[in-house]
Parts: structure tokens; C-alpha cells; sequence
């Protein structure tokens, strides 16, 4: 009798122990169910496009609060136009987005349908995605998708993604900052010899404002375009250290003439639009991707005009290039491929379900879409598409994909940048520094790539 | 369950044996869920952390033996020395700053007087918030460049600067952080002032000694096991520091690697740069520190903490 009571205690505590441990999983993984998976991968395999299946789909993005509820409303459309599928959302803001991935792709189970940024050619590079060759022309049509944004996502003739919006670096001009400043706005063909004289006026005329804050890595790539260089391509470093030094010296100059924001201001910039330099009103000009305009412009009653990048005198080059913003793609071992591409390609080409996503990530790539779009833009997304047009008509630069390693070499970036700020080393020491610990990095990837 | 087996030998007082073995496999039942945890979550991966530290691992591919090549390449990282010496430079200047302040607040809320639990409570609240995300996000907001930090100061005609955003400054605003959270090691302080015996203090009154005499004669010396423990808990607690760095350099460590804590940097391997397996190795580099550390203390202990008792339990 005793011996029936300790067994059943046993094997009470054995249920508790077990149902604690795998309620805990779900929190900290959110959804990484593998029940789920695991019953899914063998019978949906080979038959997956089969109707009445029911079938659970996991999709990860990162986003503002905006794109969650546009992209949860289109997710809710798809699972009612697709009663046999269930979606799980997982999404995130960007902290932490590629660490929790990273930690799930490791552990295998990864979400069938994944948001990369430029940085997909490191994921490619690791194998982890699914090339999108067989479901082209099946479930997924990208024949009215745009060329360079599909060249995008395509490494060694395979497709791996399908980009989810257009966007283009551009300059964000604060327009009630200028008029209380009493300078009137530059011409939109302005050149860095303008900008140079421009900024230190703001920082002039108002109180606590800085002409502009730090162009950075992105505005650095934007800068060797205007002199026909490029950061990175087909296995190739595309410029010089020379490049480097100018362009620090550029922004070395500009903090000393007083158009750039000091060191600890420029240093507390954040990536979150709400809480960026220029919409907290500590610069009036700042460099962002042109999708971003709606995310910045709604976070201030401040005026914003999108300008292209300044021109390069000499060369007489803007850089500034049609960009994919992101992508989304398929894991390499998810049980479902067919419909994770019928998902995509839900996302992209359905109007129904562009109309909602709007300009979010982007102007989409689909030509109709993006004209069925454009007719019923708001004010402020008709200035976000006309900037799209005047790049894409007047680019004078290819599209370059991120470094490879892209995480180490941003991260190296930005200190070498506040090395400079605080004078720890002179411009030219820091800038042969940050070549040489970059080349070594760049070497590391390619290394692994050989093997 | 490995009690159970090893009870039904040679047994002479079978009735006692019965209780004891009854009471054998109720300990186990309730070490249960503890022993799975700690096999599944912390020895488990103990052991796979410490092979990976061997091997170079991306997360993705499988893992490839390098042997000690992690362990010699920490010692040429610059990004690894820098962040042994934030660290360092932490637990040397935050566990004695702390210690101090949780002392002489302890002395002082030891002193009967109105309101005193109130007192207690409110030193005693910031170590229950410590750890969070929400204070270090306050933290941050406090000491930015337009933060309430330079808004006082402004008001007393100072300019301050971007504490958090200048190299020199950042780590000290983290030090301070940590520093305000010294309630936990007040409350063991106050425990063990209540255990003073208050004969040694009037003998000493008595005899006429100053209050600075008695602290450092009575006090101290009586409080050294406290003083010890606390001391022990501080240091592996403030080594392993991350949550704090983390959300106020938002992950980078910076400006310029001033914040790079070890933990930090760790986190950045692994999980930013696919360099598992240095992470790995960092990790037990850490443990083998932590615990030289820990044993110096140990035995340093026997010349300066005294024991009412002579030390015997």
C-alpha cells in the first residue's frame, strides 16, 4: 500500500517535473514547440501542398509596433484564405532578433519563414536557407518583381529570398528646424561643399541643436559609390584606406566647424526612430533608409523632407542606390517549403495583403502592386515613393550587399568612430587600424567559406 | 534512488532500517525535480561547454577540435584584455565600495531610533530592483547627456557631460549603480550587529574607549565572518555583472569598450560573432579565476576573520 503511495507520488512529481520544464521552454523560446514540428516534418514531407492538412507555419520578424500589427492583420487574412494552416508569429524588436536566431538555427529548430536584413549572404553562406529555385513559377511568382532586387538574393545562381521592400539611403532634413533658423533649404542637388557650410549654421542659430549627426558605415558606403568605389564584392575589397582617412577627416571636420553633433551626443544616438537624434531635436539632418520616413516623420511635429545623399563635387556622383530593406526566406530544413513560399509569395504579390503592409519595409518590388500602392498613398508615403522614383531614375550606382560578417565589422566600425571622437588616436592612426583589423576579419569569412 | 539500493545490506534493527529507508526515498522523491534540473540545465551543459571550448563551433557547423588554440588566442585579443580589465577594474572598486556603504548604513540603522524599519526597508528596496532591466534603463536615462543627473547640475550652474556616452565616465555610472544596491549585504551586516554581545560594549564604555575605538576594536573583528561572507558573495556576483552593461551600452560595451564586461564580450562570441567555442573557453577561463579568487579569500580568512568560538563548529 505504502509502495503504491510513493509510486504514485513518484510519478506525479514525474508529470509536474516534466510539464514544468517544457512550459518554461515555450516561454524563453516562444513557440519553438517541437511537438508541433516534430509530428509535422514525416507526414507532410512529400504530400505538404495537399489540401485539409492542417499545418503550422512559424514566421520571425523584428519591427516597430507598426509593422507587428500590419504584418499580424496579414497573417490573420492568410490563415482565413488558408483554413488548414496555423501561424505562429514570432516576432521581436532587432535587439536580440539575431541572437535568439542564431540560438535556433543551432539548436535546428529554426522558424519555416525567417526576416533577414542585408546580412542574409552571411546566413546563405552558412547554409541554413532554402534555395527558392523549385517553388519559382509554382507557389511563389516573382515574374513581375524587379531584376536588381531579385539579383539581390541570389548567390551562385540560386535565389534564397524574396525582398520585401525597395528603400534607398537619404538624408532626413528637420524643415521647422531650418525655417527657426532662419536658412533657407538647400537645393536638393546640394553637395558636400554645401553641407559643409550649411550645418555649423544650425548649431549656430539654435540653442542645443547640432547641424547633423554622423553619417556612418551606411553613409560611408553611399561615400565611396559617389568615387566609384565599393565596399565589398564577389570576394573583392573595393577600396583603400585612403577612403577610410577622408571620410573620418570629412566628419572630423565638420564636429571641429561645429556642423556635426559633439562626441557624447552623436555617441547617445539611438537606432529606434522615437528616440533618434533628430527626432529628440539634437540635429536637424540625419541619414536614414528612405522606409524609415513614415516611422521618423510620425514620431515629431517637426516637419521632415527626404533629401538625397549631398553629391560628390568632383565625380558628380549622388551613390545612393535602390537597396532591398529586407527579405524573407525559408529554413533550410523546414518540413513545409511549399507553403512557406506560398506564404511569401502571399506576402508580396497580394494586394489585398500589400495594401495593408503598406510602405512599412519598403516600396514593394512588385511593379503592380507598388502601382496599386502608389494610388492610394498617403501625403507622407507619396514622398517616400517619389523619392524611390527620382533614385531609381537617376542612380548612378550599383547595389553593393553588406560586408560579409556583418555584425563584427559594423561593431568595428562604430568604435573606431569614437576613437576618433575622443581622440584616443588621430584620424589617419585609427583609420589604418580599423583596414587592418577589418581585412583580417573579411579574410576569417572568406576562410570559412573555402572550407 | 541510489539510497534505495544501497539500504537492503546487512541490517540489525530491521524497524528503524524501514523508517530510514522510508525516509531515504522521500528525500530523493523531493530532490527530484531539483536533481533534474541540475543534471539536465547546468551539469549537462557544463560538460558540453567545456569540450566545446576545445573546438571552434559557429553554432551551425558541426564542431571542429582545435585543442588549446581558444585558450592561446584569448591572450592576443585586445577586445579580451580590455574586458578583463573593465572587469577587474569593477570588482575592485564596486565590491569594496559596496561593502563599505552596506557597513556604515547597517552601523547606523542599528541604532534605536523613529522610524528605523521604515529606514531599513527603503536602503533594503533598490538591491530587490537591482538586476533589472528597468533600472538600467532608468539608469541610462538618468545620467545622458540631457538627463536628471546634468538638469540638477545645471541648476547649480555645473555642466555636466554625457556620463554614459564618454569613455572615462561610463564604467563609474555602472560602478555607482551597483553601489546603490547595497541593501542585501546591509540586512547580513544587520543580522550580525544584532549578535554582538552589548556586555563588550558597556565593559568598553567602562574602560573608556572612544566609539571609533570600539568599531574598529568590537565591532569589526566581531563582524569578520559577516564581513567574509559578504565579501565572498559580492565578489561572484559583481564578476559575473552583465545585465546592467548590457542595457546601457545596449549590447555594444562601448563607448570604445569601456563597458566591455566579460560577460559581455562572452555574450558578443557566441552569439554575434558565431564564436562559440572561444566563448566556451572564455567561460571556463572565468570559472578558473572566479575560483582562485574564491580561495584566496578562503585562505587569507584564517588571519583576519576572528570567530567567537575559535572557529569551530
Amino acid at each position: 500500500m505504502k509502495k503504491l503511495f510513493l509510486l504514485f507520488i513518484l510519478s506525479l512529481l514525474t508529470v509536474v517535473v516534466v510539464a514544468c520544464s517544457s512550459g518554461s521552454d515555450e516561454e524563453e523560446t516562444s513557440g519553438e514547440n517541437n511537438d508541433t514540428e516534430t509530428e509535422g516534418t514525416e507526414e507532410t514531407d512529400e504530400e505538404a501542398s495537399g489540401e485539409g492538412e492542417d499545418i503550422t507555419l512559424r514566421v520571425a520578424w523584428w519591427g516597430g509596433q507598426e509593422r507587428h500589427d500590419r504584418t499580424l492583420q496579414v497573417i490573420e487574412m492568410y490563415e482565413e484564405q488558408n483554413p488548414n494552416v496555423t501561424i505562429e508569429a514570432e516576432y521581436s524588436g532587432f535587439d536580440g532578433y539575431f541572437d535568439k536566431l542564431n540560438t535556433q538555427l543551432a539548436a535546428g529548430n529554426a522558424p519555416d519563414v525567417i526576416q533577414f536584413g542585408g546580412n542574409l549572404n552571411d546566413f546563405v553562406l552558412r547554409d541554413v536557407i532554402l534555395p527558392l529555385d523549385d517553388y519559382v513559377g509554382n507557389e511563389l511568382d516573382t515574374s513581375l518583381h524587379s531584376q536588381s532586387m531579385l539579383d539581390s538574393a541570389t548567390f551562385d545562381d540560386q535565389l534564397f529570398g524574396v525582398t520585401l521592400g525597395t528603400t534607398a539611403w537619404g538624408v532626413l532634413v528637420n524643415k521647422t528646424a531650418f525655417e527657426e533658423a532662419g536658412i533657407s533649404m538647400p537645393s536638393k542637388e546640394w553637395t558636400w561643399e554645401d553641407f559643409q557650410d550649411i550645418t555649423p549654421q544650425i548649431t549656430e542659430n539654435i540653442d542645443g541643436m547640432y547641424g547633423a549627426s554622423d553619417f556612418s558605415e551606411d553613409g560611408f558606403g553611399v561615400f565611396l559609390a559617389q568615387r566609384d568605389k565599393y565596399t565589398y564584392l564577389d570576394g573583392e575589397i573595393g577600396f583603400g584606406v585612403e577612403d577610410v582617412k577622408d571620410w573620418f577627416s570629412l566628419w572630423q571636420d565638420l564636429r571641429e566647424s561645429g556642423g556635426a553633433a559633439m562626441a557624447e551626443v552623436q555617441v547617445s544616438a539611438s537606432q529606434t526612430p522615437e528616440q533618434s537624434l533628430i527626432v529628440q531635436r539634437d540635429v536637424a539632418v540625419e541619414s536614414i533608409a528612405s522606409n524609415q520616413l513614415g516611422a521618423y516623420a510620425g514620431a515629431t511635429e517637426d516637419e521632415f523632407e527626404l533629401y538625397p545623399y549631398p553629391y560628390n563635387s568632383e565625380t558628380g556622383k549622388n551613390g545612393v542606390s535602390l537597396r532591398p530593406s529586407q527579405y524573407f526566406a525559408a529554413y533550410k530544413d523546414t518540413p513545409h517549403p511549399e507553403e512557406a513560399a506560398k506564404f511569401m509569395d502571399f506576402f508580396v504579390n497580394n494586394t489585398e495583403a500589400t495594401d495593408v503592409l503598406g510602405n512599412d519595409r519598403g516600396a514593394p518590388v512588385n511593379s503592380e502592386v507598388r502601382k496599386s500602392l502608389i494610388e492610394s498613398a498617403s501625403e507622407l508615403d507619396e514622398k517616400v515613393y517619389a523619392y524611390i522614383d527620382l533614385v531609381s531614375e537617376t542612380s548612378d550606382a550599383p547595389y553593393i550587399p553588406n560586408l560579409p560578417g556583418y555584425n563584427e565589422n559594423t561593431q568595428l566600425f562604430t568604435e573606431t568612430e569614437q576613437i576618433i571622437y575622443y581622440d584616443q588616436k588621430s584620424v589617419d592612426e585609427a583609420s589604418e587600424d580599423y583596414f587592418e583589423e577589418l581585412l583580417s576579419n573579411i579574410e576569417k569569412y572568406e576562410d570559412e567559406e573555402a572550407e | 534512488m541510489a539510497g534505495s539500493e544501497a539500504v537492503p545490506t546487512t541490517i540489525k534493527k530491521p524497524k528503524m532500517s524501514k523508517d530510514k529507508k522510508k525516509q531515504y526515498i522521500i528525500a530523493y522523491i523531493f530532490l527530484l525535480p531539483w536533481l533534474f534540473g541540475f543534471l539536465g540545465l547546468v551539469l549537462g551543459p557544463m560538460i558540453s561547454s567545456l569540450y566545446l571550448s576545445f573546438t571552434r563551433f559557429d553554432l551551425l557547423n558541426p564542431a571542429e577540435w582545435v585543442g588549446l588554440a581558444n585558450y592561446q588566442e584569448m591572450f592576443q585579443d585586445t577586445r579580451w584584455i580590455a574586458s578583463a580589465k573593465v572587469t577587474l577594474t569593477f570588482v575592485f572598486v564596486a565590491v569594496p565600495t559596496q561593502l563599505i556603504a552596506a557597513l556604515l548604513v547597517a552601523v547606523l540603522l542599528n541604532k534605536k531610533m523613529m522610524g528605523v524599519g521604515f529606514y531599513r526597508t527603503t536602503y533594503y528596496l533598490p538591491s530587490l530592483l537591482g538586476g533589472s532591466v528597468a533600472i538600467a534603463i532608468l539608469w541610462k536615462n538618468l545620467f545622458e547627456i540631457d538627463g536628471l543627473v546634468n538638469q540638477v547640475l545645471a541648476y547649480f550652474n555645473i555642466e555636466g557631460q554625457g556620463w554614459i556616452s564618454h569613455p572615462d565616465y561610463a564604467l563609474g555610472t555602472i560602478i555607482i549603480l551597483a553601489t546603490w544596491q547595497f541593501g542585501a549585504s546591509m540586512v547580513i551586516f544587520l543580522a550580525g550587529l544584532k549578535q554582538i554581545p552589548k556586555e563588550l560594549y558597556e565593559a568598553a564604555a567602562v574602560d573608556g574607549g572612544t566609539k571609533i575605538q570600539t568599531f574598529f576594536r568590537i565591532t569589526l573583528p566581531l563582524l569578520s565572518p559577516v564581513i567574509f561572507f559578504n565579501l565572498v558573495i559580492e565578489l561572484i556576483k559583481s564578476i559575473q555583472v552583465f545585465t546592467s552593461a548590457f542595457i546601457i551600452s545596449e549590447g555594444t560595451g562601448g563607448p570604445i569598450n569601456s563597458t566591455l564586461f566579460y560577460t559581455l564580450y562572452l555574450y558578443q562570441k557566441g552569439f554575434t560573432h558565431f564564436e562559440m567555442g572561444y566563448a566556451s573557453a572564455m567561460a571556463w577561463v572565468l570559472v578558473f579565476v572566479l575560483g582562485v579568487m574564491t580561495l584566496v579569500i578562503f585562505f587569507s580568512s584564517k588571519y583576519w576573520v576572528h570567530y567567537e568560538d575559535g572557529g569551530k563548529l
